[in-house]
């Protein structure tokens, strides 16, 4: 078989009874998976099921202990990342490896530039990228330094790039967790696209639409191990979701009951930039209210400007019935606010250090823990022990570096910071990206909880789903703007989607 | 999910503890085992009490500087000024001790208690330049600290014409300089509380979990509500301070104010710091690692002035022990994540 042969239904790639050990932690264990030329082969699994330590194997990152790795045909028991990517092995991971202090196109052309006695072909490899970005129907400035993109565009980016090789698998690990809606249509049509064309995909996703929509067979993990295979056409969500858990889960999305309050926050004709003009919203005690809207309609940054990290042009945000007017993080958390950032790596956490640290470091400040300056150790474990308990972090140990977590991990570790303190006012932006089904849960019934006792939550995030079943009132933003404000039977998908694209949904004309 | 549970919860054997935690220090203290071994043969009187004290002695202002160097480096930054404040404080301390002195002989404690007090505004004033060049301006460290080496090398010939000062008062140069106490040198008891405090200050304190936070991300620290701008002025300052303290001990030493002291100190303190685990991209590191760089760097010069190896090529073999430092660390930090 040759690379070029694209004859549907083919394999391409197969891992048959391949385990991988990490000392004696098993992180796969004799696990059977087979892409197929033609095929979108869903992968899911709770973090830590195993599914980046399957995708590594095929990319050529690890090497499996036990069982066989086949590719084109071939056995490739030593295969390294180059090798996958000259076979045609194309992953776009969660954490990009594209080089931020360079041009969109020299990061595409990377390790593949086309040269002429020597001297690069700039032309040549900006038609290349072109082409490809044209067969996408997307479009990222190929002289934009890379740390000028957002997080979409570099993830597009990132498949323009794996198109620009050799035709063979693409590995799509949680493609749509940080991208809009549009985006994320973007990217479906391109998966379709890419499936004409015989490519095999494999495709890591959380979220039941777009597995149901894109994918035609499906491998469940848990543990490390291989749960189940199955043509989505012949199994249920209910199914795959209690294979996937090892449990039922009667109610996804817990029913909150809403006992609106006091106003905790008020924003009053925000302005800041262009990217926020005069939002005006408030939160009340023992309610969720949600902030949609597609990426980049200004909606992170609202609560960024809240919380002090963006600096505010107009307007007015009242905190307890007071005027904000010392607008920084040290001091929007003295005054009870908790944040939540949906950079991870770049804010939210200090990668090199343990766990234990990660999470108890906002409560360093509370009175209790560090009499004096001095930690009391002992409390902030009791601390720390709790909180990996309740948000069922793997491992569970606090003296991990937070590096060597799996990205749905350090998710909950961030998480975990979040809920450490008690507190009246809690800003969560896409808390749950990138984690499990399990998690999430745990997530929804910790904020459940919250609102229970009283908090007022503003939740921002981009999964539909996610906003239109938790949030008791749900803020439409599009460019900057809010264009809805939402309520009861009010809040549905076709609607928040309407005002995300700045159009009146026609019911609400009548 | 039990399987899982029941093998991550499995208590690890003692030998398995035991390898991990030398892997903690990374190869150093077998280095150093070696070290002492190939010195004693190579010259008996390596390991005798005089030649101990002797490294104790001359351990002391290198373990000083090196853990005011720690917390800059821990919080993602470094001090490459630590030889020029040695020697402004030298120059400082020695000139008001010996006005004082001058004006009252009868008093001689006073003279030492005002050179202390000069000792410590020096290092408050070079740290606070420092810190706000950093942490205000927001230029990178290396840059401020290259100008304000530069600056207050200048300001101390200067200030001392390029000359030394002599005429100390005999309490300090025979009391703190060469004195001992209980058997040990009295320069060792004044350096010990300055070295706990910096211990409790890192590892038992919130200052301590702060700084690992602002070195590890700045940005994730800032989220989380680390006023940054107060911890990084405040590492610097105490860098300074300790240093210049050393440099006020090793002015008592040398028994003068000398415009020419210090030079080694920020590669021998940097190197001591990396030798024993500090990242130089912040947020790793501990106490206990750059106490044994410091023992490492000072047993080694001691040895090899005991060999009788001249100082020219010892820089050379710490240039080359430095860089190999840095390549072993390299390897832990990929053993471990591999772990």
């Amino acid at each position: 078989m040759t690379v070029h042969d694209l004859s549907e239904g083919e394999v391409f790639a197969s891992l048959s009874g391949v385990s991988k050990f990490y000392g004696n932690f098993a992180a796969l264990k004799d696990v059977s998976i087979t892409l197929r030329r033609g095929e979108v082969h869903m992968l899911l699994g709770e973090n830590g099921a195993g599914k980046s330590t399957l995708v590594s194997l095929l990319i050529g990152a690890n090497k499996p202990n036990e069982g066989t790795r086949i590719l084109c045909g071939r056995a490739c028991p030593n295969l390294t990342p180059l090798e996958a990517r000259e076979s045609g092995v194309n992953a776009v991971l969660q954490d990009f490896g594209l080089a931020p202090s360079m041009t969109a196109l020299e990061n595409y052309a990377l390790g593949r530039e086309q040269t002429r006695g020597g001297f690069l072909e700039k032309a040549a490899m900006r038609a290349g990228m072109m082409r490809s970005m044209e067969t996408l129907g997307v479009a990222v400035d190929p002289d934009a330094r890379v740390d000028t993109l957002t997080r979409a565009e570099q993830q597009l980016l990132e498949i323009v790039r794996a198109l620009g090789g050799k035709p063979g698998a693409l590995i799509l690990d949680e493609p749509t967790a940080t991208l809009s809606h549009d985006e994320s249509e973007h990217l479906f049509s391109t998966v379709e696209v890419l499936k004409k064309e015989g490519w095999a995909i494999l495709y890591i996703s959380h979220r039941m639409e777009e597995i149901r929509r894109l994918g035609a067979v499906v491998t469940i993990l848990r543990d490390g191990r291989f749960v189940s295979f199955h043509r989505l056409a012949e199994v249920t969500n209910e199914q795959m979701i209690a294979e996937m858990v090892g449990r039922e889960i009667a109610h996804f999305y817990p029913q909150i009951p809403h006992t609106p309050g006091h106003a905790v926050l008020e924003v009053k004709g925000l302005c800041a930039g262009h990217k926020i003009k005069n939002v005006s919203f408030e939160v009340r005690a023992g309610e969720i209210v949600g902030l949609g809207g597609l990426v980049g309609c200004g909606k992170a940054e609202v609560a960024r400007a809240i919380f002090g990290l963006q600096a505010i042009d107009g307007g007015n945000i009242v905190l307890d019935g007071e005027s904000i007017k010392a607008h920084s993080p040290a001091a929007m958390l003295k005054c009870g606010m908790v944040y939540l950032p949906q950079d991870r790596r770049g804010e939210a956490l200090a990668l090199n250090r343990p766990i234990a640290e990660n999470m108890a470091i906002e409560v360093l400040g509370d009175a209790g823990y560090a009499p004096a300056g001095f930690v009391r150790t002992a409390a902030l474990m009791k601390l720390v022990n709790g909180l990996l308990a309740r948000l069922k972090v793997q491992p569970a140990e606090p003296d991990k570096p937070v590096q060597e977590l799996s990205g749905g991990n350090q998710q909950k570790v961030v998480l975990g910071r979040a809920l450490s303190r008690k507190r009246n006012l809690y800003m969560f932006d896409e808390p749950t990206a990138g984690i499990d089904v399990g998690a999430r849960l745990d997530f929804y019934h910790q904020l459940h909880r919250l609102c229970a006792e009283g908090a007022a939550i503003l939740l921002i995030t981009s999964d539909l789903q996610e906003l239109v079943h938790l949030s008791h009132r749900v803020h439409v933003m599009h460019e900057g703007s809010c264009t809805a404000s939402l309520q009861g039977d009010g809040i549905n998908e076709e609607s928040v989607i309407a005002y995300a694209f700045g159009e009146t949904p026609q019911k609400d004309l009548q | 999910m039990t399987l899982l549970r029941s093998q991550a919860g499995a208590k690890p054997s003692a030998g398995i503890n035991a390898v991990s935690t030398l892997l903690t220090f990374g190869a150093l203290p077998v280095v150093l085992v070696i070290c002492v071994v190939v010195f004693q043969l190579g010259n008996p009187r390596f390991l005798s009490s005089a030649n101990m004290l002797n490294i104790l002695q001359q351990a002391v202002f290198l373990m000083l500087i090196a853990f005011g160097q720690m917390l800059v480096l821990l919080a993602g930054g470094f001090d490459l000024s630590v030889g020029s404040v040695v020697a402004l404080t030298s120059i400082i301390s020695a000139q008001v001790m010996v006005a004082v002195s001058l004006a009252y002989p009868d008093a001689p404690a006073l003279a030492v208690g005002a050179g202390f007090v000069a000792t410590i505004l020096v290092g408050l004033i070079c740290g606070l330049i420092n810190g706000l060049g950093v942490a205000v301006l927001k230029v990178n460290a290396f840059v401020v600290t290259l100008a304000t080496a530069s600056i207050f090398r200048g300001v101390t010939l200067v200030i001392s014409q390029g000359l030394q000062v002599s005429g100390l008062p005999r309490d300090f140069v025979y009391g703190i300089g060469s004195g001992f106490f209980l058997g040990l040198p009295v320069s060792f008891f004044f350096a010990l509380p300055a070295l706990l405090a910096v211990f409790l200050l890192v590892r038992q304190m919130r200052f301590g979990r702060y700084i690992y936070a602002i070195g590890s991300n700045i940005r994730s620290a800032m989220v989380a509500g680390v006023n940054i701008n107060r911890y990084l002025i405040a590492c610097y300052m105490l860098c300074a301070t300790i240093t210049a303290f050393a440099g006020w001990l090793l002015t008592a030493r040398v028994s003068s104010g000398e415009p020419l002291l210090g030079g080694e100190f920020p590669l021998n303190s940097i190197a001591a710091a990396v030798i024993g685990g500090c990242s130089l991209r912040g947020g790793e590191g501990s106490p206990v690692g750059v106490f044994m760089g410091v023992v490492f760097i000072t047993v080694l010069a001691n040895g090899m002035d005991l060999l009788r190896i001249g100082s020219n090529y010892q820089m050379i073999v710490l240039g080359i022990v430095l860089v190999g430092a840095v390549v072993l660390d390299r390897y832990r930090l990929a053993s471990a994540a591999k772990r």
